[in-house]
């Protein structure tokens, strides 16, 4: 299950298995060309309300069918290609302020 | 070339004509059912997956659409293809309260979710490079779109 002392990011799509697969290896790459020690978690949007509370923030591809406690951010310019550089710096900003504040609180 | 292991000519429907977004579900179900590629309860599900997690994507200006569904639906893995004469309505992946035109359909049937990265990646050159989209909305026959998702790669490498 998630890690607790790691931020995690939860990946989601419709099915769990098409679009969200492509967005996790793009942000698996993103984290590790950026240094970013974040787990990954993949799965369907349906999940996400009941693994929202442990993780940092949510990627979906699809729209989210409920409002959610954790921020999310629309995946879909990784699909279509378009806007893919401004959502790289808008999760990397998201997720660097995050991991500073959660040090500061240890 | 992974992409195209996944494909069947018998999958590929070119300047197909339909009136509706269900009438298409209907044709590309009936080819991959009577193939054994899925199971009869694929069309009722991805309608209903289409219903509320919509898949329409609007490129700069083409839009395609990649209906699919949950893995249980699905007996062989496969990716079909319809382009369509007249354009079907298909609400946007980010956003189903707006819709788009859609020209080209790529229907997935995928049941082994972490194992796909290649062909997806490859699915996503595909729709993301306009000449390709194009080639496929302009094709007239089901050998040209497999030669189109044939060339993904080389392509890729050739090009810029």
């Amino acid at each position: 299950m998630i890690d607790l002392n790691r931020a995690s990011v939860l990946v989601a799509c419709g099915a769990g298995i098409a679009t969200s697969t492509v967005v996790m290896d793009h942000l698996e790459e993103l984290f590790k060309k950026e240094n970013l020690d974040v787990l990954l978690v993949q799965c369907k949007i349906a999940e996400v309300a009941s693994l929202q509370s442990e993780a940092a923030l949510i990627v979906s591809t699809t729209i989210l069918p409920t409002s959610y406690v954790t921020p999310a951010l629309n995946a879909a310019p990784y699909i279509s290609g378009i806007g893919m550089e401004e959502l790289d710096k808008e999760i990397i900003g998201y997720l660097k302020a995050y991991l500073n504040t959660s040090t500061v609180k240890m | 070339m992974a992409l195209v292991s996944f494909m069947d000519e018998s999958l590929i429907k070119v300047e197909l004509e339909v009136e509706s977004q269900n009438e298409l579900f209907q044709m590309m179900f009936q080819e991959a059912y009577k193939k054994g590629y899925v199971k009869d309860t694929y069309l009722e599900k991805i309608k209903e997956r289409e219903a509320i997690f919509p898949t329409g994507l609007c490129m700069s200006d083409y839009s395609v659409a990649i209906p699919h569904t949950d893995p249980e639906h699905v007996i062989e893995q496969f990716i079909a293809v319809a382009t369509l004469k007249k354009p079907v309505t298909f609400s946007l992946m980010e956003d189903s309260t707006k819709t788009t035109d859609v020209h080209v359909v790529l229907m997935l049937g995928l049941n082994q979710p972490h194992s796909q990265i290649e062909v997806l990646q490859e699915l996503m050159q595909v729709i993301q490079i306009k000449e390709n989209v194009l080639g496929m909305i302009h094709a007239k026959s089901e050998q040209e779109i497999l030669g189109i998702f044939g060339n993904i790669n080389s392509a890729m490498i050739g090009g810029d």
